[in-house]
């Protein structure tokens, strides 16, 4: 018996995949949930070996959840945006059914997954980046602090800081952890906004009070919140065509 | 562009034969010349003038200026007069060869005074000429740019008024499907309110105008559809008041309301009340749409279509850029939007 969890915020819609899903006899369905926050938990407590995944959804959206995740369950994404589907692809997504979802696509994609575990036991989805993922840029990062979800609106960002094979996301409130590398960060967040000054740092333009010179070709940024970060030369270039010197 | 300028169709032969007269009797009474020779010298004088100063419209309406209008009508005046008043003095000399030994002096004596006076007259025509001339160029330029600007207005209109629709649709349509294996009856029932939506989106499509009233029917469509597909966790409070013969431009509440339910519904988990206030206000209709909002959490994509969309439609239609006004607490969002009235 395989597990199964649908993770969508409409109730219809869950029934949907729910009585198509009556007929592949071998499929337990463990959980509906209505929400990102809420298939996390069920996530963590069932270890489901399918998920059914919408993409826009309340709280967490469907790839903002999947990032949390340390172990990832095999995904088929369920939703009326076509525009997803090449980044879920890369994502290595099972399949990616779009709305109105068809019986017959349905059981095809049911079936792609039961050929892959056959062959592979378990078909996890490789580390997924929330940069990688959406057109457009982000409003957000979410980072698991303590087994709590957080979600830091980027407007509270005070600077991101390399730390090995985390970055380090500063706020008012406090720092954050997160396994994720700075370049992933910066392709993240929308370049009008946050300048890549330095190897190990990002800083919002919103937070710089001024720019002072440091030792011969680089220079150190004061920010708002009392940090000095280091510029280097290329950095110092970004935030002068940035800012439009 | 006609000849002469419309204003001076009329003007210039009056004109002329004010001089002509004024200039015959002057010559008859004055100079004590006697009636035929004032009479001939005059109708010379004029006959010549005119052709100059016909010769000069068809120049400055045939050739554009590469060095300024005034300088331009200037030379042109300047030239046309000279040769005026050249052409005037051997005619009349010709004319005059035997008889009147005295016209003749005169004549010469007179011809300064010819001279100025006949490059006054074709300097003013030729300047003002070209100067309407310039003007016209100039209003056709800005006519055909005001053309283009309105084609590509009304081409960025549809296309804002297309991006409201499809994810919604393919939504509802996948409500739909699972409705038939679940409450075939209830299926029907949502198609028919589908259906519903669709038909009056279609038909209020070309209209500039809808009723207030008529938008509020739609939405309500709209709204029957949604609290299908996210079961009954959606209220919406109104209040009411404004003219029922009040008319919006559609496309402009509908995408608010969409905005309000996309923060509000799909950003909570539980039961969402979205209140909307109409109201009059000298020439503006004032709409307050209040939805709940959960700070810590920004909706995915909410900012940036919606309420962007709506002010880019608002300015294309008001050319106005305060008509849309967001204000949020920590746990209220509130959209306003003026609509102005004055066209009623």
């Amino acid at each position: 018996m395989h597990k199964v969890i649908i993770i969508d915020d409409e109730p219809l819609a869950r029934q949907l995949v729910r009585a198509f899903m009556q007929q592949h006899t071998d499929f337990e369905i463990v959980a509906e949930c209505g929400d990102g926050f809420e298939g996390f938990k069920a996530i963590q407590e069932h270890a489901p070996d399918l998920i059914f995944l919408d993409v826009q959804m309340p709280k967490l959206n469907g790839f903002e959840m999947l990032e949390l995740l340390d172990e990832k369950p095999s995904v088929i994404f369920t939703t009326a945006f076509d525009e997803y589907a090449m980044k879920a692809f890369e994502a290595n997504a099972v399949d990616y059914l779009l709305k109105p979802i068809a019986k017959e696509r349905f059981d095809k994609a049911v079936t792609k997954w039961q050929a892959s575990a056959a062959s592979q036991q378990k078909r996890g989805i490789e580390q997924l980046q929330v940069g990688n993922v959406y057109e457009g840029y982000q409003h957000r990062i979410v980072v698991k602090d303590n087994g709590l979800i957080r979600i830091i609106p980027a407007d509270d960002i005070e600077f991101v800081e390399a730390n090995d094979d985390y970055i380090k996301i500063v706020t008012k409130d406090g720092s954050y952890l997160k396994k994720s590398t700075l370049s992933q960060v910066e392709q993240s967040l929308n370049p009008q906004h946050f300048v890549r000054v330095h190897r190990s740092y990002i800083i919002p333009i919103s937070q710089l009070v001024r720019i002072e010179p440091y030792e011969k070709e680089s220079h150190i940024a004061l920010l708002q919140c009392g940090a000095k970060i280091p510029v280097s030369k290329s950095g110092m270039t970004k935030l002068k065509t940035t800012l439009g010197w | 562009m006609a000849l002469i300028n419309k204003h001076l169709r009329w003007l210039l032969p009056l004109l002329a034969f004010i001089i002509w007269s004024l200039q015959a009797g002057y010559l008859f009474y004055y100079e004590g010349l006697g009636l035929n020779v004032a009479l001939i010298d005059s109708s010379v004088n004029m006959g010549i003038i005119s052709l100059a100063i016909w010769g000069m419209l068809l120049v400055v309406n045939a050739y554009p200026t590469r060095v300024g209008v005034t300088l331009y009508a200037l030379l042109i005046g300047t030239f046309f007069a000279i040769a005026a008043g050249f052409t005037t003095w051997m005619i009349l000399k010709f004319i005059f060869k035997n008889p009147v030994h005295h016209y003749l002096d005169w004549l010469s004596y007179s011809m300064p005074v010819r001279y100025f006076a006949n490059w006054l007259i074709c300097s003013w025509i030729a300047t003002y000429s070209a100067i309407v001339k310039e003007a016209e160029t100039i209003e056709k330029k800005f006519l055909k740019q005001n053309d283009l600007t309105n084609l590509h207005r009304e081409a960025e209109l549809y296309k804002l008024r297309q991006q409201l629709q499809p994810h919604f649709l393919y939504n509802s349509l996948n409500s739909i499907s699972a409705l038939t294996m679940i409450e075939p009856s209830k299926a029907q029932d949502m198609i028919g309110k589908l259906s519903d939506f669709l038909r009056r989106s279609v038909t209020r499509d070309g209209q500039e105008r809808i009723l207030l009233t008529e938008e509020l029917e739609y939405i309500e469509a709209y709204l029957s559809i949604e609290s299908v597909r996210f079961g009954d966790r959606l209220k919406i409070v109104y209040t009411k008041n404004f003219d029922s013969k009040t008319e919006i431009p559609p496309f402009i509440l509908q995408p608010v309301m969409e905005n309000a339910i996309k923060f509000g519904l799909y950003g909570n988990t539980g039961e969402v009340t979205i209140s909307v206030d109409i109201s009059q206000k000298d020439s503006m209709l004032i709409v307050n749409v209040t939805n709940p909002y959960d700070k810590d959490n920004h909706p995915s994509r909410g900012t940036g279509f919606g309420l962007e969309g709506i002010k880019r439609r608002l300015y294309l239609l008001f050319t106005r850029t305060d008509l849309l006004d967001v204000s949020k607490t920590d746990t209220e969002f509130t959209t306003t939007l003026s609509i102005p009235q004055t066209y009623a």
